[in-house]
């Protein structure tokens, strides 16, 4: 179902998508870990580890 | 995640596999937004057909003093996973792989015709949601796509799928 008053909100999360899409991959990666690192910390689950990045 | 791949290079350049081309999360990110994925899927074919293929991986991860963790294997505290090509799509998927580069390092990669492919074949949730970010990313060639899915008979499923997509 749609709804007239999210569509221009759901619009720019998909600008948004769409923008990070165009990223450079390394800093795709980037943000992989810095999901990882929220995900452990909201779910502290051993088997979910956060990848290490070399600075 | 460099270490990683270059690992799985010289795995390749050595014989231990025979090919290979990057799965999953990680080849979503390389053509769409980052996906949340917790280890690097790597399909490969194996160096020889038999019961065990994946003894040579983790044969030469252990002499490599590489761990290993549930069934990935850590280079560098990296998990990951090799998974052996499986049917005849994973194999063509492997076989028309291009090339990304990660800092410095090049490796194959599924295309994203064929990770969509993939996904619709696999059919978890996960690779429904991944599915409908590439098509929505309108990053895939159409014509390719439609091709390796009449090859693989997927087609009517991709059918069925894109309807609940533009519906939902």
């Amino acid at each position: 179902m749609k709804d007239s008053v999210a569509d221009p909100i759901f619009e720019k999360k998909r600008e948004r998508r769409r923008q990070l899409a165009k990223l450079p991959f390394e800093r795709k990666v980037a943000i992989i870990v810095e999901m990882q690192k929220a995900a452990v910390a909201i779910r502290k689950d051993p088997r979910r580890r956060v990848w290490p990045l070399d600075r | 995640m460099e270490h990683a791949l270059r690992v799985v290079n010289e795995m390749a350049r050595l014989g231990i596999i025979k090919s290979y081309a990057i799965g999953g999360g990680v080849a979503a990110t390389y053509f769409i937004e980052p996906v949340l994925t917790y280890d690097l899927d790597i399909f490969f074919v194996p160096a020889k057909e038999g019961i065990d293929v994946l003894a040579p991986v983790y044969d030469y991860a252990r002499e490599k003093g590489f761990p290993s963790q549930a069934e990935a294997i850590l280079v560098k505290g990296f998990p990951v996973q090799f998974i052996p090509a499986y049917n005849d799509l994973v194999r063509e998927a492997i076989a028309n792989a291009v090339t990304l580069s990660y800092r410095g390092v090049e490796a194959r990669v599924v295309s994203a015709e064929y990770l969509a492919a993939i996904s619709l074949q696999t059919g978890r949730a996960k690779d429904r949601e991944r599915l409908a970010l590439l098509l929505e990313a309108a990053i895939l060639d159409r014509s390719v796509l439609d091709g390796i899915l009449r090859e693989h008979g997927l087609s009517e499923k991709f059918e069925k799928f894109s309807r609940i997509v533009h519906e939902g």
